[in-house]
């Protein structure tokens, strides 16, 4: 067949780039042949589906979907588009949030706090405070915690037991090296101080040989050993038994060390620098490795309560449990500098929109303040946004507040509903024709729509010819074929 | 199913990073699609035959900003949130609290003294893991 017969209505994002238009607008008439399409923002159609009797109405829209936040205002039934304001987080950034937070709090289960058991976690187990500070507060007190901490059951997986011993394997595998290192080091000890100790005696010999007066012998060993006097002779001989001296000493100080290095603590180790400091430099450099090795080890030493015991309750090991992260994953999006971002929470970004209109308008679009999106089905988030404005608002002012009936699927069903009713009519409708007159980013604005800015884009240059197999599919952006009923 | 009078909905984002392409190699011809089409965002300069010249969102909106725009038209970078004027509260790293204490070795936060023990004890990644939750972390060690 080669095309599709029917119109199309299709949502887009707020403020869509031009570009991102005339993509779409040329696969959807050049590609699919489509008779004519609409554009619309879904949370404007959701807006219309909920509408009450008086259309068009004013009101303020705030969207919060997987990946943003808009706060909308819509005066008279059309989009106030230069006052509208983007949050860049949504449910995708809280789940992340969430996840990283479980990760860093539970290290031994890396991989099984996965994005889709955070999102199952937010759906079900999170909710959003009336008030932040003082559900934290709540959250202080033991009882409350036993109370409202939820636990969740990982599945059971058998690689528990190689998680904890990581930390304790890498404890054993230092001490063994420092073990081997300093046996090593004990056994050069030994070799230097044997063969030391045989040129010392060889030097002792010949020095006998000066004392007996045997001198034909002395001077042919002095010969021997490249020397050439006595006192050279008594000079190395003396150096040689001081040396000789010192590595006796060495070995052992170090079996001493050896015994001393497990049981010791901290403020101990200031006392063996002293002997550290005649010790060869070899010794000195690899022990001075192990040094911050030591320093890591010793809290560990000295407080025995720590995690690295062997966990005995398996089903606890197994368990994540959620305190007050309930309710600071969702509250990123109120407050974003939890997470680091640099902008300004659903609160200050209405009171920033609301100020840009004057007092009249203010108090209009404030009776109106409509709730939709997928990231708004938390418990507790319509009393939040009410707080929220009776702090902002002016004394004894009056505001209302309205969730859409279904936040996840009003959008289609508003599209539905404004497609049925335009569907002979001409507005609103980007024709064939329309498409090729005036370009693909050509908006017609509507009820539902974004606003429409007229620079046109230059037509990007298609392909020059070359024979390419015909069942190419493109991006994966583009969604599925549309479906005949 | 009346030719030309049903409007099918697609609630669909246009997401702007339509960078990724995925390359069908089915051999039959699909039915909704001009055979004859070829996109134009297809190929660039000298793009061989798999080679889809999507541009990521940086690109687009780089290339919307060169457009010419009046002062006050809406547009995808417009319409961002301005950044806060109120200064951001401080919370615990571990248990979320409101924290009025800073540990000075590794720069957490922390509300309670069993916090900050437990604080000390942290292996260094999870430590910079706390830290680049908050976007907190120095570029300087």
């Amino acid at each position: 067949q080669g095309c599709v017969d029917h119109p199309i209505v299709l949502t887009e994002a707020v403020c869509n780039p031009l570009y991102s238009r005339q993509m779409m607008s040329e696969l959807l008439f050049e590609c699919y042949q489509v008779p004519k399409v609409s554009y619309g923002v879904d949370s404007l159609y959701s807006f219309y589906h909920n509408r009450r009797q008086n259309w068009p109405c004013s009101g303020l829209v705030i969207s919060s979907g997987y990946q943003c936040t808009h706060i909308l205002p819509v005066l008279e039934g059309r989009l106030d588009a230069k006052n509208c304001k983007r949050i860049n987080l949504g449910g995708c950034q809280a789940a992340v949030y969430l996840q990283r937070l479980l990760q860093l709090k539970y290290p031994g289960h890396f991989a099984a706090i996965t994005l889709s058991r955070m999102e199952e976690i937010l759906h079900e187990h999170s909710y959003i405070a009336e008030d932040y500070i003082e559900e934290l507060q709540k959250w202080r007190s033991p009882e409350y915690y036993e109370n409202n901490m939820h636990k969740m059951q990982l599945p059971f997986s058998n690689k528990l037991l190689g998680s904890t011993l990581t930390s304790e394997e890498k404890q054993e595998r230092r001490q063994q090296q420092l073990r081997r290192l300093q046996e090593l080091n004990a056994r050069r000890r030994e070799e230097k101080l044997q063969l030391d100790q045989e040129r010392l005696d060889r030097l002792l010999y010949v020095q006998e040989l000066l004392e007996d007066g045997q001198m034909d012998q002395f001077h042919k060993a002095l010969v021997e050993l490249n020397m050439d006097s006595a006192e050279e002779l008594q000079s190395y001989i003396n150096k040689l038994s001081l040396s000789v001296e010192q590595t006796k000493q060495k070995i052992l100080q170090a079996e001493v060390n050896i015994e001393v290095d497990v049981v010791d603590s901290k403020p101990e180790t200031p006392d063996l620098d002293p002997l550290g400091s005649e010790q060869s430099l070899e010794d000195v450099e690899s022990i001075n490795e192990f040094e911050p090795l030591f320093a890591e080890e010793q809290p560990e030493v000295e407080k025995p309560v720590t995690a690295v015991q062997p966990v005995f309750n398996l089903a606890e090991y197994h368990q994540l449990f959620l305190g007050t992260e309930r309710i600071r994953a969702p509250e990123i999006v109120f407050q974003p500098s939890l997470i680091g971002e640099d902008q300004a929470g659903i609160a200050e970004t209405m009171q920033y929109v609301l100020e840009r209109y004057p007092k009249e308008q203010q108090a209009i679009l404030v009776q109106n303040v409509f709730l939709t999106g997928g990231n708004t089905m938390y418990p507790g988030l319509k009393a939040r946004v009410q707080k929220e404005l009776l702090e902002m608002r002016p004394f004894q002012s009056s505001f209302q507040v309205h969730l859409a009936s279904s936040p996840v699927l009003d959008a289609w069903y508003g599209a539905r509903d404004w497609a049925v009713e335009y569907m002979t009519r001409e507005e609103g409708w980007i024709t064939r024709k329309d498409y090729e007159e005036k370009g693909g980013e050509y908006l017609k604005e509507h009820c539902a729509s974004n606003v429409y800015v007229p620079i046109r884009l230059p037509k990007q240059a298609p392909r020059t010819t070359e024979a390419l197999a015909p069942s190419r599919v493109l991006t994966s952006s583009t969604g599925n074929p549309c479906e005949q009923a | 199913q009346s030719v030309g009078g049903e409007a099918m909905n697609e609630n669909k984002f246009l997401n702007t990073d339509s960078s990724t392409g995925s390359v069908e190699t089915a051999v039959k011809p699909l039915p909704f699609k001009d055979p004859n089409f070829i996109h134009s965002g297809i190929g660039g300069a000298a793009a061989g035959k798999k080679n889809r010249t999507w541009k990521n969102l940086k690109q687009i909106l780089a290339s919307e900003r060169a457009l010419p725009w009046q002062l006050n038209d809406p547009s995808y970078f417009n319409i961002d949130a301005p950044p806060s004027f109120k200064p951001a509260k401080k919370y615990s790293d571990i248990s979320g609290l409101p924290a009025n204490y800073t540990d000075p070795q590794s720069k957490l936060r922390f509300s309670t003294i069993e916090e900050f023990a437990y604080i000390r004890m942290l292996p260094s990644d999870v430590v910079t893991g706390y830290l680049a939750l908050r976007k907190a972390t120095s570029i300087v060690s």
